[in-house]
């Protein structure tokens, strides 16, 4: 499996879309960034605020569901899609005599860490960097660090079943732009669902769900249980995802 | 050790209620240039992405290098290289990044192999160019180093010459050739135009609509292509001598039913009667056969046109 991932790795340096979304969610993040410091965007009501971390609040445009949504399906378009459409080199990787589930995990290995770096490490750094370049450094206490480390780590984790959902979308419909859209489309029945449904049943169901996480840990306060709750949806959910990825792509005839 | 590369034991495939290919059984021995014949849709590349592994049989099943367990054959086809349909490539990256990620993915170790296989294919001088501003002449070589790049025992080419111009087709011919000279590479290759394979293949499966009619050497082939006058007398034994003592000739066979082939005198039918009446013989039969590889191949499948 070290050489798929030296192969994926190799193909998503090279890949144009991959760089192109590096170059332009830098920019983003540095000008949404700039608009909060100088106060020409004004945030309020975020999590950050609570701690004190204002300035950082453009981090969290990142976080909603429909913004990392369209980077993260936009990078499985054309990266991952197009090698079952277009282009058709997933014949080459099928053909070379590597286990299914094998090309599938080095592809949701290196996708998800292309993702995270996009969609999070970015928009983090960035912030960082606005905020010392700006003289902010000092909201970045021992305790403000604490509470980013964990907001992030537990949004990392859930993001990483919603990759793993994002590739199996671009693995089934084999098709750029119908990854982009139903991507879309998921994410916004998870909204309806969050929004619209009242059925206690559902709610419940919802509530264990990777989505609502999104949103929940960036609470400032977390009991144990509800870190160990965050822990346990995103781990269950990641493995059934993958689980269910390795059966589709085992059982999935390559055009 | 397996003297067979590839074995495949009542392989069907099944699309709906459509057999593609239906209880196929070919053999593919080591070192042999195996043409797989049909008219297109006969179920040559359901055949081959079921070889590769590209999909799965619905029923039967498949030796390759000996191995028929479906969960290791993953690792037989480590010992192969292939094009199936078209060459796949990144339209993006160059000639050598093609070849790189291919390289990679096989777990080739050091890159010396990509200039090495970039050379036999005739790709050294493409440089940056990105594939998508290559001729189809050239995707379809760069295909076929990709293929090469792991030294692959078995190589598999579906359509091989599809998109090549005449002097591409007798360059990949040659290459193959040596390929196969040189390091006993055994191959599989399909196609639709039977005077391309008959040049290159060793043995021969024809297919159509999903079933395998026949597998034959190339020696059998040319047998039943090659021009003869079948002549069926009383006593085959005294025509034998009166085709030697009265024509003076031995280029004929007598096969075991009793008739002679005669492979001369094809323009001159009527020399050859009289010399069987003047010695008192009885034609029972007497008429030119042999076909054109076209015109056997389309006689086995039903004639032309027919699908």
């Amino acid at each position: 499996m070290t050489n798929l991932i030296k192969a994926e790795t190799y193909k998503i340096l090279r890949n144009k879309t991959f760089w192109g979304l590096i170059v332009s969610i830098t920019g983003f993040s540095a000008l949404l960034h700039l608009l909060v410091i100088l106060d020409w965007w004004l945030v309020s009501g975020t999590a950050f605020d609570q701690t004190g971390l204002s300035d950082m609040n453009a981090v969290i445009s990142f976080t909603m569901p429909l913004v990392f949504n369209l980077i993260v399906s936009t990078l499985a378009s054309f990266y991952i899609a197009k090698e079952f459409s277009q282009s058709g080199v997933i014949k080459n990787q099928i053909m070379s005599g590597n286990k299914r589930t094998h090309i599938f995990m080095s592809k949701y290995l290196v996708f998800s860490l292309g993702s995270i770096i996009v969609t999070l490490l970015i928009p983090f750094i960035t912030a960082i960097v606005a905020v010392i370049l700006f003289g902010q450094e000092e909201i970045l206490t021992f305790s403000n660090l604490m509470y980013l480390g964990r907001a992030f780590s537990l949004f990392a984790l859930q993001f990483l079943s919603f990759t793993a959902i994002v590739l199996l979308i671009a693995i089934v419909t084999e098709d750029s732009g119908k990854t982009i859209l139903f991507t879309l489309l998921f994410s916004v029945v998870m909204f309806a669902i969050e929004k619209l449904i009242t059925a206690p049943f559902i709610k419940t169901l919802y509530e264990h769900t990777i989505f609502n996480q999104f949103s929940e840990v960036f609470k400032v306060t977390l009991t144990n249980g509800e870190i160990i709750n965050a822990i346990l949806v995103g781990v269950v959910s990641l493995i059934l995802i993958i689980l269910c990825g390795i059966i589709i792509i085992n059982r999935k005839e390559i055009k | 050790m397996s003297k067979h590369v590839l074995r495949t034991n009542n392989l069907s495939k099944k699309y709906s209620d459509d057999f593609a290919i239906e209880n196929v059984n070919i053999t593919i021995k080591k070192g042999e240039i195996y043409g797989l014949i049909g008219q297109n849709g006969a179920g040559k590349s359901t055949m081959l992405r079921l070889v590769t592994g590209l999909a799965f049989a619905t029923s039967g099943s498949i030796e390759l290098f000996g191995n028929d367990n479906p969960k290791k054959l993953a690792d037989a086809q480590k010992r192969m290289g292939a094009i199936i349909e078209s060459p796949a490539l990144f339209p993006n990256m160059s000639a050598y990044e093609n070849m790189e990620v291919q390289r990679l993915q096989k777990g080739v170790p050091g890159k010396d192999c990509i200039s090495k296989k970039l050379e036999l294919v005739g790709l050294t001088d493409t440089g940056k160019k990105k594939v998508k501003n290559f001729s189809l002449g050239m995707k379809q070589r760069l295909g076929l180093g990709l293929a090469l790049v792991s030294d692959p025992e078995f190589l598999i080419l579906d359509e091989p010459t599809n998109g090549l111009d005449p002097m591409g087709i007798v360059e990949l011919r040659e290459l193959l050739k040596k390929l196969h000279r040189e390091k006993g590479l055994t191959v599989l290759l399909s196609s639709h135009i039977l005077s391309e394979l008959h040049q290159l293949a060793t043995t021969f499966g024809i297919i159509h609509k999903g079933k395998l009619l026949e597998e034959l050497s190339s020696k059998e082939l040319d047998e039943k292509c090659r021009q003869h006058i079948r002549i069926k007398v009383d006593d085959s034994s005294r025509g034998a001598t009166v085709l030697e003592n009265h024509l003076s000739t031995t280029n004929f066979e007598v096969m075991q039913d009793g008739t002679i082939h005669l492979y001369n005198y094809l323009d001159d039918v009527r020399t050859v009667s009289r010399a069987f009446t003047d010695n008192g013989l009885v034609i029972e039969h007497l008429s030119q056969n042999g076909d054109s590889l076209e015109n056997y191949f389309s006689k086995l499948v039903g004639g032309v046109g027919h699908d």
